[in-house]
């Protein structure tokens, strides 16, 4: 009988830990995060490639996005906590004019730059392959949240989940204080 | 219940066909009305199960809320748009919340026939701006167009 339960609870954990397993599964990790070159909205140039052998945060956002919007400040306690340790953060801000974002991030006084991907062409390259085939590919990272690490490769990317949205970046910070302790 | 009561009204009254893009669908019956007098004009919309989208009244200047506009054409004159009450939709691990609707909704427009406009019957064209999210995504804000038809008597 208590062979029977061990194999029963064993069966259990076994299958919780997989069904885990596949809702934490994250897109593209390992793989080479696509380069970029993008204005911002303080008239500047960002090249991906420029930032290699900083971590980088990436934030995929729109105006409109309550979701993102939600996270905006969590961004910049993030960059004020993370920014002495070589990390820099960036908002990729999707298919809209400059205008408008300027206007809305005036709100955040953010620290760090917000680029604009005027044609949705940098956040179609970020869509996971066979993630939302109906979607638009330039909408699939919208409110999504990336580490790409001082090599150029990605080691976190968190699509939206409205249902359990990290609004205060909780798995991100895990995930940065994991990479920072390796470098180390 | 208030659902199963639109589809039956539905059923009894000439309209145009629904009008759907992958995320809401749109039905607006045809309504009938003397040149000068009031009447109504109900618009329904139904949100794919699933999804949300925000609310006619939003609480950030940014979001783009749920409107609905008639195009007048000079034979009506359309009121305010009257929206039912919206759900709260709590952004978790913020205070935060969205006002959203989901299911299907009614709105409804008062209008008044002019004075002098001929018997005849009209199409108007609608416009109804919404943005949705669903538990994975949130949409770029969309705009589905459509008709109604008002008979002047």
């Amino acid at each position: 009988m208590k062979r029977i339960f061990y194999h029963v609870a064993s069966l259990l954990i076994a299958s919780g830990s997989v069904a885990l397993f596949a809702q934490e599964k994250q897109p593209m990790i390992g793989q080479p995060a696509p380069v970029f070159e993008l204005n911002s909205t303080d008239g500047k140039i960002y090249s991906l490639n420029q930032m290699k052998g900083d971590f980088v945060v990436i934030h995929f956002a729109a105006t409109w996005c309550p979701f993102c919007n939600a996270e905006a400040p969590f961004l910049e306690e993030l960059y004020q906590q993370y920014g002495n340790k070589n990390v820099r953060v960036i908002i990729v801000d999707v298919k809209e004019d400059k205008t408008l974002v300027e206007k809305s991030m005036e709100r955040f006084r953010f620290s760090f730059p917000v680029l604009l991907d005027t044609d949705g062409t940098v956040s179609a390259q970020y869509a996971p392959e066979g993630v939302q085939k109906d979607l638009a590919r330039h909408e699939v990272p919208i409110a999504s949240n990336l580490i790409i690490d001082k090599d150029g490769k990605i080691r976190f990317y968190s699509l939206l989940n409205t249902e359990s949205f990290d609004a205060r970046l909780t798995k991100l910070r895990q995930k940065l204080d994991e990479i920072l302790k390796d470098r180390n | 219940m208030g659902n199963w009561f639109f589809i039956l009204l539905l059923h009894f009254q000439p309209y145009y066909p629904a009008v759907t893009d992958s995320i809401v669908t749109i039905t607006a019956p045809e309504i009938a009305v003397y040149a000068g007098a009031n009447a109504k004009i109900n618009v329904f919309f139904t949100v794919r199960r699933g999804y949300h989208i925000q609310s006619n009244k939003v609480n950030d200047e940014f979001i783009i809320p749920t409107t609905l506009e008639i195009d007048t054409q000079e034979i009506i004159t359309a009121g305010k748009p009257s929206f039912p009450s919206a759900k709260k939709f709590k952004l978790a691990g913020t205070a935060d919340y969205l006002f959203v609707y989901d299911g299907s909704i009614k709105v409804t427009i008062p209008i008044k026939a002019k004075e002098k406009t001929k018997k005849g019957k009209y199409p108007l064209n609608g416009k109804l701006r919404y943005q949705a999210c669903d538990s994975r995504t949130c949409f770029s804000p969309k705009i589905i167009d459509f008709i109604i038809f008002v008979t002047i008597r």
